[in-house]
């Protein structure tokens, strides 16, 4: 017998909420920002050239087929490209984010990654590529464990957020997710934004002669489960 | 300044801490939290009318927080056990928090952490809870009872360790 033994099920919660308050937080940002976020949340919602753009892609989706490179290249241009519909961010560890606003320019979205360094196809669905094939193992399970290990290698979990601004930095000697425990691969979490999707890839893990398809739709904020598929001329285009 | 703007004010530094520290029980790190959580009270402003008549607004900024912040692997499956990349896993919230009680989380699904995190930060009722989370009040139950078993092993485990 000892003192825990004698603790009821609420002083079990108080001690963990005690505990757990004793994480040292910051404090909330001002109220009048938050306002505008919301504000402007809601602004967008109500635009009609904007509802009409959700509706248009509501019935739509994006496939974003990446060849695996034979190796990583280090950007030869600015690591971060900034447009309305969608931004390609190579992060410090050499992985690549994208992030779907909208469903525009998939050529433009396309060439881009293949300017940083990732041969990639991006193509809507009603033009789907039909000659991708779909790598073993590289086909979401169902729910509730929907990721297979070589998706997870992929598509790195860290990953779940907007990285907004400027390209993430190192931050010390510490990250979340698989990534971590390599040497030398350091990155702050993406910063988490609104009204889009975020797909990570990690262009080491892809198997020699795989890419990845993404299915995004409908609208921007519903990127549905990436899959791995057999890289070919026919569907990746090299 | 309007009524419904200064209501909104008043809600928001009122709620922003307990808000922020359930949502980082359950997904472990700081910054997410809180980037979850702010975008969580975005949201809620841009819903105002429709959240202050909500009957647990509170839960309700928490709930949206933990749903804005979920990967598009969780989206799918809220009970993904909790693996290497969240809770812990970056030291994040080793400062200031009990180990033992930080291996107790650890443990825990997702749902049962959401379930104590909606408890003790935001002291909801079962009932309440269940409707939030959309699911029967005895499974609220059933989490809250497995998530105090394990918090209560973990204290144990410690003070018999500790004398």
């Amino acid at each position: 017998m000892n003192a825990s033994d004698d603790m009821s099920d609420a002083d079990v919660l108080i001690a963990a909420r005690d505990s757990l308050s004793r994480v040292p937080l910051g404090g909330p940002p001002d109220v009048e920002t938050i306002m505008a976020r919301g504000r402007a949340r809601r602004e967008r919602m109500l635009i009609p050239g904007m509802t009409g753009t959700l509706t248009a892609a509501a019935g739509a989706a994006i496939a974003v087929t990446v060849l695996a490179p034979a190796s990583h290249q280090a950007p030869s241009h600015r690591p971060t490209l900034q447009l309305a519909a969608w931004t390609v961010t190579r992060l410090a560890d050499g992985n690549i984010a994208v992030t779907i606003r909208e469903l525009k320019d998939p050529g433009g979205l396309q060439r881009t990654l293949r300017a940083d360094g990732v041969p990639a196809s991006v193509t809507f669905a009603s033009q789907r590529n039909m000659a991708c094939r779909r790598y073993p193992g590289g086909t979401p399970r169902q729910s509730p464990q929907p990721g297979t290990k070589l998706l997870k290698r992929v598509f790195p979990e860290p990953y779940n957020g907007l990285p907004a601004g400027p390209p993430p930095v190192p931050r010390g000697t510490r990250r979340s997710g698989p990534l971590a425990r390599r040497p030398g691969h350091v990155t702050a979490p993406p910063k988490l934004s609104q009204n889009s999707s975020v797909m990570v890839i990690d262009p080491s893990a892809l198997p020699s002669k795989a890419g990845v398809q993404l299915v995004a739709g409908p609208g921007a904020h519903a990127v549905g489960l990436p899959q791995v598929v057999y890289a070919s001329r026919q569907c990746t285009g090299s | 300044v309007t009524n419904e703007q200064a209501e909104f004010a008043d809600f928001f530094r009122a709620s922003w801490e307990p808000c922020l520290r359930a949502v980082l029980a359950v997904v472990g790190s700081p910054q997410l939290a809180e980037d979850q959580v702010a975008e969580a009270f975005a949201r809620a402003w841009g819903s105002w009318r429709k959240v202050r008549r909500h009957p647990a607004p509170r839960a309700w900024v928490v709930r949206t927080a933990l749903n804005t912040g979920a990967s598009w692997w969780r989206r799918r499956s809220r009970e993904l056990p909790l693996d290497d990349h969240s809770l812990t896993a970056s030291g994040d919230l080793t400062d200031g928090l009990d180990a033992s009680l930080l291996a107790a989380l650890r443990r825990l699904s997702p749902r049962q952490r959401e379930v104590i995190a909606l408890r003790i930060f935001l002291d909801i009722d079962t009932d309440t809870i269940a409707r939030q989370l959309g699911i029967e009040a005895g499974t609220v139950r059933m989490h809250l009872s497995r998530g105090v078993l394990a918090l209560r092993r973990e204290l144990t485990t410690t003070k018999n360790h500790g004398g």
